[in-house]
């Protein structure tokens, strides 16, 4: 089986699927989770609201960010690459990945281990934006040359 | 500053419509109706080079530099 673009980007929006059904589980599952967590190491139950308003809120920049790849991925199924839009998606991706960041970084104030989330989602933010930045500087000179007879 | 391209003048002097320019040169009438109305970002020399040669001109007859 030969392995072609098109059936790598079909791959990506599988995953992109996958994470959004890992996404709705852990949605469906986190109050669940925490109980049984709180059973295993009691901690103050303050927390465990606190934990709760932090997954809830990082969920709902998730979901928009897994909305905004699987726009993205559709666009480069159908040919259109280096566009004002992709660029757009690209950059409310980075917005995404950023807040999620501020999220986490506002709740180790009561769970310091929420640092290497934070950090990890820090990370992501910086190459999705330096993604963008080629895809634009790509924009520039695909224009360029469309406008080359 | 910019680039005046003059096609019309020279097409009006050869008398010679855009399809038929567009198809001798070989490029397509949308394209060629970018360079006409000076949209156009850049120019190939093949291109420049065949419509010297369709018009029968030189290139400083199809382009101008003008000052603002």
């Amino acid at each position: 089986m030969e392995w072609t673009k098109d059936k790598s980007t079909g791959l990506s929006i599988i995953c992109v699927y996958i994470f959004a059904l890992l996404l709705l589980a852990a949605d469906i599952s986190a109050p669940f989770l925490l109980e049984w967590s709180n059973r295993l190491i009691p901690s103050d139950p303050s927390h465990g609201v606190y934990a709760l308003i932090t997954l809830y809120s990082a969920s709902i920049f998730a979901w928009i960010c897994l909305y905004l790849l699987w726009r993205l991925l559709h666009n480069l199924k159908g040919g259109m690459v280096f566009t004002t839009e992709n660029i757009r998606l690209l950059r409310g991706i980075s917005w995404c990945c950023a807040t999620v960041a501020a999220v986490f970084l506002v709740s180790m104030l009561y769970f310091l281990p929420y640092f290497v989330v934070a950090a990890a989602a820090l990370f992501m933010m910086l190459i999705v934006r330096i993604v963008k930045n080629i895809f634009q500087q790509a924009a520039e000179m695909k224009s360029d040359l469309d406008l080359t007879i | 500053m910019k680039i005046i391209v003059n096609i019309d003048v020279m097409m009006a002097k050869r008398k010679i419509s855009a399809g038929d320019l567009a198809e001798r040169i070989g490029i397509t009438p949308a394209n060629l109706s970018i360079l006409k109305n000076g949209k156009a970002k850049a120019i190939r020399f093949s291109t420049l080079m065949s419509l010297c040669h369709e018009l029968q001109c030189q290139p400083g007859d199809i382009l101008e530099f003008r000052e603002d």
